[in-house]
Order: structure tokens, then C-alpha cells, then sequence
């Protein structure tokens, strides 16, 4: 059975008698331990699909379902245990004013979980920082830094599900490397389900079983990874973005020596 | 003293207790890097020492009268800043002033900045009709002159520096509000309040340990600017027989009284205005070097 | 022709904690080329970017022992000679265009503006001179993007409407920093063909700032790789991808690939001497 199920989803913004479709009628499916992936430009509306999830956007039709349950509306104290979110911006995901610890101990003490000491320095040491970066603040730390911070954060109730929204987009190559590999092995030793949205086609190959292109809120193509990289699309969109994504493949076309 | 300034500056603590009191020791060294706000402190502290010690400080009893002596100049010997028109000694008046003047300005700065992050804040974070009410109700507020506002409050409540206190604090909350609620929106949507609010934080817990922080330095900053005037309104109040009344000798009420003599006994209304000028310089210099203080993010460059 | 010549520029911080050095010595110089900048965050391409418009600010020190954009000494000349050069003969196009436009004045009025006090052109020529630079730049409905205000504009469209901006009085020099990295891969596309021509018909000089390796060895002539305020390597932008330093090496190859194997990606080793602060 799927875990996640999206159903005929539409999310419409109204703003000053304006409304923007921001996402239409979009179906996918994500099995327990998959990692599925949502690429598309911006304004594409694949962000808006995971804030949909959280319950952070006007959902105007279609329904979303966690493990067979249609999700309640406000999403609740079950649903955060159940599924978290990695934001795009490290800068702007951790709380300016609060240390590590706070940010971290926070989740445990509204659900009321023991032993917050104790399981702060064992995130902290999952993510692969210091204990002794504990009691820093945000401004203190780097940008990957306080990406492993804030999937740390998204660990601490030990979801089952985590949304990525772009989670290596902001930082540099090197570091974007670590971060990838940090969340690969997390999904392999926890047996998490990824949601991940990404711009960039590589990233969304190296992470995703299947990804699902997405242009102006609808579903264009939905793909597994075999057929990306043997370029097996049949719409043209699909195809025109990995033509753009030409310098990102296994052997770019000035032919790299090793 | 060697070995706890070490635990203080210790890199990486090893307690949540290390790190806070670490943090405060930080804050400490900030504060006293920056003259300015080391100034403010001084002079803050003066006040509360001149007002805690002000029976054996003052030189006379600030209510005794002595006709013979009345509005003799600074300097003369016996009444270093000259006498009032009862004969009262213009120092020993001062010195005891700051207590009330404390008193006050204490009361004020616990109640309404509260009171207007408490408004400010809610209004901003859940928006829509609960923004809309609230906004208008600190409108409504706004519009009034604060002394007319608190002139009314009072002649309901009744005279006396309890109410004065009362009504002025009723009458300084909106612009707080008005301030929380904009620094407000501008984090409501921000990604630190979108991923708390995943952990399933009830409202209240964000507000009061997301929010509040970050409207926090803007409202201490907005408190200590307005210092001077609260005391200037409790002043009016006074004069108006409505706030502290005679002969207490609270500083506005002094400058009142001194008004009449302003030409010819300049002293009478210069030197409580001197001590109310220096106060409010006091909390306005504190007051700054807190906001840079309260910025962790002050702390690393 | 040398177009720009930088001579050991240094960048220096003045910090509670002590000086620190942003650009450690970089030497290049620019003919009227395709030149990129490379680097990862915190390697001083962008300070080294804004050094040469002497746009560093105190307690930022800049220093050099030599900077000549075409036979001027940037490092001597006064503030009023520099507000003459900037805009003018060397432009600046930032990563984010949302910063970079008033936000309170539309677009049309920002553009004309320049030309009526600068150059004291009228409404109507000024207005005709802002609308060809925006056809320029492959706007097809220039007159519904002079009444618009910034936030208006979509981000690939401010992007093109700020390359506009920097391109209408025709500088010598471009200076951009990540102009592209805000942009979907086909817009980028888009400004960097509009980029690519500029360089071509007019003879422009264009530093391209940019951490994408790809980007940068697709688009540009040459390539200043930096690490940590040096430059570690500099190479044809063609041999690129061939790089024979350890750091770009390192770069290129933590990069994910479609149809990649799904092993961890390698990591970037940071031991060698190069790292530590030794010379190339």
C-alpha cells in the first residue's frame, strides 16, 4: 500500500480578487521507503504540493491521504510525528534568536518526549556535527551547517516521511555533496520515504526511485529513474528540460577525461 | 575568579545552565564594551541608589517648610540647589522624587509594554478578524491626546498615584502594539515559524516563544524613548490634581509648581527638569546598548 | 588589449576578532572577453568583483599594487572620478534583481532616469533609448514592462530588465555576480545568449562571477578558479571539465550526474597543501 497518496490535488491562492492556480489536479503516489521526486521550474507548483501536505496552503480540491488516512484539518500533533519538512533556506528555517539546543529540544517538549538532553547531542551527532556546537546560534554556524541543523529538527520526532524542499539548493557544491550523502544514509538506516523537490534534474536523479515533471501546476510526466537517464520521455517538456540539463550528465558532450 | 571566568567563556558547554549563564556573561562584556550604554547604566543605577538611600542622603526632610528661606538660589550654603517657594530644599526634593519617579516609571514598564506585545502580536500572528478587532481597539486608543485619555481614566477611578499609574499604562500600550504587530508580520510567514508550527506548537507557545523574541528589542527600545514622556504625563496628571498629589515631591509636579517663578527663580522648575532630562538620557542610552545586547547575532562580529 | 589589469589585490576586514583577508593577492588582467570567476561561498569572488568598483566599504580595506581599468588608476582616483565610472564605463548586474530595482518607481522611470539627469536627454528620447535597451535584452512588450513596478516582474524578467539598466549607457566593462542563479535553467539560457552577443557586437568586457562550474566552463572564454581569496588555478574555460588542480578537480567532481551510480557522492579533500593557505 502508499504511503502518501495525492489525488486529484488543486491548490488555489486568492489574492486581491485575483486567483492563482497554483497547483491542478495533480495525482502521484509514494510507497513506504520510496524516494519520489518533483522537478520543475519555478512556478511550477511543487513547492506548493509539499506545503499542501503540512496543511500550509489552500487546498481548493482533491484529497491527500497518509497511510490510507485522509489528514485532518488542523494537521495535529499525530501528523507532526509523522511526516516533517527540510526548508530551502538554511538561513531562514532555524530561529535567528534561539541556540541549537532550543531549536532542537523544541519538538520534544510539545510533545512531551523525556530526556532531551540526551537525545539532542545523539541528533546533533546523526547529522554529523559536534556535540559541542549544542549552544551555538544560527549566525555561528555555515550554511550546510545549518542544513544538518534543520534535518536534524525534521528527525528529532522520527517521522516517518520528511519533504525536502530544495534542501541543497543554497549551498555550494561540496557542501551539497555531504548533505545529499547524509540523507541518502538516513533514509537507508531509518527506512524513511522522501518527497524531495528539487530544479535540478541531477540531484533529483542521484536522490529519487521516481520523479514526476511538473510545469505551470499541472503533471507533465511522471518517470523513473532508468528512463531519465536513458532520455525515455514522451512529452516534449520533459524533454526540453533535460535537454537543458545536458551539462549534468554522466558524460558531458565535451567528453571529460578522467 | 580565573577558573569561573573560564566556565563562563567555555566554547562548547556542557549544561543548558553553563550556556545561559555563558550567554549573560557575553551580554555583560557587550554592554560594558559600549560606552555609551555603560553611561546609561550608571546613571540608572544611580537613580535606583539615590532613590533606595534617599533618607540618608537627602540633607533636609522634603516636606519641611520654611517661609524665611523661601526661593533662595543653587549654591547657597545649607540648600545646595536653592529652595522652592515654601522654603523647601529643591535637592533633598529631587532625592526623594526619584523614588516615586521609579515608582512610576517601574509600574509603567511592567504593565503596557505587555500588555502591547500581548495585543500586538496576537493581532499579527492570526490575522484576519481577530487583527481587524484588535487593530481598531488600539485605534481607538490612538486617537485620543494620551494626557485627555488618562485625564478621564483617572477622574473615573479617582485621583492618586495608583490610578494616575493606572491610566497612563492604559494609554502607552497601542503604539507597542503597533509596533509587535509589524515586526510580526514580518516573521509570521517566515520559514523558523512555518517548521515550528510542523511540530505541531499550539499558537500560544509560538507567540510567546517564537514571536515575542523577535519583537522584543524593538519594544525596549520604543519603552525607554517614552520614558521621559510618562513622566512627563504623571507630571500633568499631578498638576491637574489628578496624579501624585502635593506636597509629594514627584519631579513633574515640582516643574509645575515652579512654572509661576520660571524669570525670576529659574532654578525651581530647572532643576527637576535637569533630573528628569538626565534619567530619560539614562534609559534611552541602556536602552540602546540592550537592543544591540538582545542580537545574539551582534555577538559573533 | 588589456582592458582591466589587477596587480596583487588585497581585501582586507578590520574585525572585533582581528583583520581578516577576503582576497589574498589575486592578479589577473582583462582584455574584452568572457573572463569567469569561480568559487565556492567565502572565496572573495564576489568581494573581488565589487573591489574593482571600489565598492568595498569600511572597515573593508582594499589594496593593490596596481588596478587600471583602460589607462585609469582605480586605487588613486577620487570618489567623484569613480561615481563617473560606475554605470557609465564599467557596469554591475547583481545576483538578486529584487534588491536591486526601487521597488517604489517603475521600471520606466528607473531606466530614463540615468539618461535625463546624466546625459540631459528629453522625455521622449530618453523613453525611446530605455526601450530599445529592453528589446535589447529580448523583451518583446517593452512598453507594458516601462509602466511596471519591479515586484511586477517575474525574476528572470527583473534579471533582464537590470542588464537593460546597466547596458544603456554602453560600458567598457560588466562586472556580474551570479546574474543567472535566481533563474530557471531556460532563462538562464536566455540572458546568458544576451550576455554572450553584448560581448560580441559591442566588444564589452564581462567578468562572470559564478560558483557553477558547469555554467562557467560552458559560457565563458577563461576561468579564474578561487579558493579562500586566492585564485588556485586559471584556465581555458574549454579545459575545464580536463582540470588538472585538486580543488577544481574536487568541485567537478562532487557534482551528482544523471545516470550517476547511486554510491555516496565523494566529498572534497581540503588536505592538500593548496588549502592551507600555500601558494598554487
Amino acid at each position: 500500500m502508499s504511503l502518501i497518496e495525492v489525488e486529484n490535488l488543486s491548490v488555489t491562492f486568492r489574492a486581491k480578487g485575483r486567483e492563482v492556480r497554483a497547483v491542478e489536479g495533480v495525482s502521484l503516489t509514494v510507497a513506504a521507503r520510496e524516494s519520489y521526486g518533483l522537478v520543475g521550474e519555478s512556478g511550477s507548483g511543487k513547492s506548493t504540493i509539499l506545503r499542501a501536505i503540512c496543511g500550509m496552503a489552500p487546498v481548493t480540491g482533491g484529497r491527500i491521504r497518509i497511510g490510507g488516512q485522509v489528514l485532518p484539518t488542523p494537521r495535529g500533533r499525530a501528523f507532526s510525528a509523522q511526516v516533517q519538512m527540510v526548508f530551502q533556506d538554511p538561513y531562514a528555517s532555524l530561529h535567528p534568536r534561539h541556540t541549537i539546543d532550543r531549536t532542537l529540544s523544541e519538538p520534544l517538549a510539545i510533545h512531551g518526549v523525556a530526556g532531551s538532553d540526551a537525545r539532542v547531542v545523539q541528533a546533533l551527532t546523526d547529522v554529523g556535527l559536534p556535540p559541542s556546537f549544542r549552544f551555538r546560534y544560527p549566525h555561528q554556524l555555515s550554511g550546510g551547517q545549518r542544513q544538518r541543523v534543520a534535518i536534524a529538527r525534521a528527525l528529532m520526532l522520527q517521522p516517518a516521511i520528511l519533504l525536502l524542499d530544495e534542501p541543497t539548493s543554497a549551498l555550494d557544491a561540496s557542501v551539497q555533496a555531504e548533505v545529499l550523502n547524509l540523507l541518502d544514509g538516513l533514509r537507508r538506516d531509518r527506512g524513511l520515504t522522501f518527497l524531495m523537490v528539487s530544479h535540478d534534474l541531477a540531484v533529483i536523479d542521484h536522490m529519487c526511485d521516481r520523479l514526476l515533471v511538473m510545469q505551470h501546476g499541472r503533471a507533465v510526466e511522471e518517470l523513473a529513474r532508468d528512463d531519465l537517464a536513458a532520455a525515455r520521455m514522451a512529452t516534449p517538456y520533459a524533454r526540453s528540460l533535460f535537454a537543458a540539463s545536458a551539462d549534468r550528465m554522466l558524460e558531458p558532450a565535451g567528453g571529460a577525461t578522467e | 575568579m580565573t577558573a569561573l571566568r573560564q566556565w563562563l567563556q567555555d566554547p562548547s558547554p556542557a549544561s543548558r545552565r553553563q550556556a545561559r549563564l555563558g550567554q549573560m556573561w557575553l551580554a555583560w562584556l557587550r554592554i560594558r564594551r559600549n560606552r555609551l550604554a555603560m553611561a546609561g547604566l550608571v546613571i540608572v543605577g544611580t537613580l535606583l541608589v539615590v532613590a533606595a538611600l534617599a533618607p540618608w542622603i537627602a540633607p533636609h526632610d522634603p516636606l519641611a517648610q520654611d517661609l524665611t528661606r523661601r526661593l533662595l538660589p543653587p549654591l547657597t550654603p545649607g540648600n545646595l540647589l536653592g529652595t522652592d517657594d515654601f522654603g523647601r530644599d529643591i535637592l533633598s526634593r529631587i532625592i526623594y522624587g526619584a523614588r516615586i519617579t521609579l515608582y512610576i516609571i517601574g509600574l509603567v514598564a511592567v504593565t503596557a509594554p505587555v500588555l502591547g506585545l500581548l495585543i500586538g502580536t496576537v493581532a499579527g500572528y492570526f490575522g484576519g478578524w481577530v487583527d481587524a478587532t484588535l487593530m481598531r481597539l488600539t485605534d481607538i486608543f490612538l486617537a485620543f491626546p494620551r494626557l485627555i485619555l488618562a485625564l478621564a481614566l483617572v477622574a473615573v477611578l479617582g485621583p492618586g498615584i495608583g490610578n494616575a499609574i493606572l491610566a497612563i499604562a492604559l494609554t502607552a500600550w497601542p503604539p507597542y502594539a503597533r509596533v509587535a504587530r509589524a515586526e510580526t508580520l514580518t516573521v509570521r510567514n517566515s520559514d523558523y515559524i512555518a517548521a515550528i508550527r510542523l511540530q505541531g506548537a499550539s499558537p500560544a507557545r509560538i507567540i510567546a516563544g517564537h514571536v515575542v523574541p523577535m519583537c522584543l528589542p524593538s519594544v525596549i527600545i520604543r519603552v525607554t524613548l517614552d520614558m521621559a514622556g510618562v513622566i512627563l504625563i504623571a507630571a500633568g496628571l499631578g498638576f491637574l490634581g489628578l496624579g501624585v498629589q502635593p506636597p509629594l515631591p514627584e519631579w513633574g509636579l515640582m516643574i509645575s509648581s515652579g512654572r509661576k517663578y520660571l524669570f525670576e527663580q529659574w532654578w525651581v522648575a530647572t532643576m527637576p527638569g535637569l533630573a528628569i532630562f538626565v534619567v530619560s538620557l539614562g534609559f534611552n542610552l541602556l536602552g540602546d546598548g540592550l537592543r544591540d545586547v538582545l542580537d545574539p547575532r551582534s555577538a559573533a562580529r | 588589449m588589456t582592458l582591466l589589469d589587477v596587480r596583487n589585490l588585497r581585501v582586507t576586514f578590520q574585525t572585533e576578532t582581528g583583520p581578516v583577508q577576503a582576497v589574498r593577492g589575486v592578479s589577473f588582467s582583462l582584455g574584452r572577453e568572457r573572463l569567469g570567476i569561480v568559487g565556492e561561498s567565502g572565496s572573495g569572488k564576489t568581494i573581488t568583483g565589487r573591489a574593482v568598483l571600489r565598492l568595498i566599504r569600511p572597515p573593508g580595506r582594499v589594496e593593490a599594487d596596481a588596478m587600471v581599468f583602460d589607462g585609469q588608476d582605480l586605487l588613486h582616483a577620487t570618489d567623484r572620478e569613480m561615481r563617473a565610472l560606475r554605470g557609465k564605463r564599467i557596469g554591475m548586474v547583481m545576483q538578486d534583481p529584487k534588491y536591486s530595482l526601487n521597488p517604489v518607481m517603475t521600471v520606466g522611470r528607473q531606466l530614463t532616469e540615468g539618461l535625463r539627469l546624466r546625459d540631459g536627454l528629453g522625455r521622449a528620447d530618453a523613453g525611446a533609448k530605455a526601450r530599445a535597451a529592453l528589446e535589447a535584452v529580448q523583451i518583446r512588450d517593452p512598453d507594458r514592462v516601462m509602466d511596471a513596478y519591479p515586484h511586477e516582474l517575474s525574476g528572470g524578467m527583473g534579471q533582464r530588465v537590470m542588464i537593460a539598466m546597466m547596458l544603456i549607457p554602453e560600458p567598457d566593462l560588466l562586472i556580474a555576480d551570479e546574474p543567472t542563479s535566481a533563474l530557471d535553467v531556460t532563462v538562464q539560457a536566455e540572458v546568458l545568449s544576451i550576455l554572450d552577443a553584448l560581448v560580441r557586437d559591442r566588444g564589452m568586457g564581462l567578468i562572470f562571477i559564478s560558483h557553477d562550474l558547469r555554467l562557467v566552463a560552458r559560457f565563458c572564454d577563461r576561468v579564474l578558479v578561487m579558493y579562500k581569496g586566492r585564485i588556485v588555478e586559471e584556465i581555458a574555460a574549454r579545459d575545464l571539465m580536463a582540470a588538472r588542480h585538486p580543488y577544481t578537480q574536487g568541485l567537478l567532481n562532487c557534482l551528482p550526474r544523471i545516470g550517476g551510480p547511486r554510491t555516496p557522492l565523494p566529498g572534497l579533500d581540503r588536505s592538500g597543501a593548496w588549502a592551507s593557505g600555500g601558494a598554487p
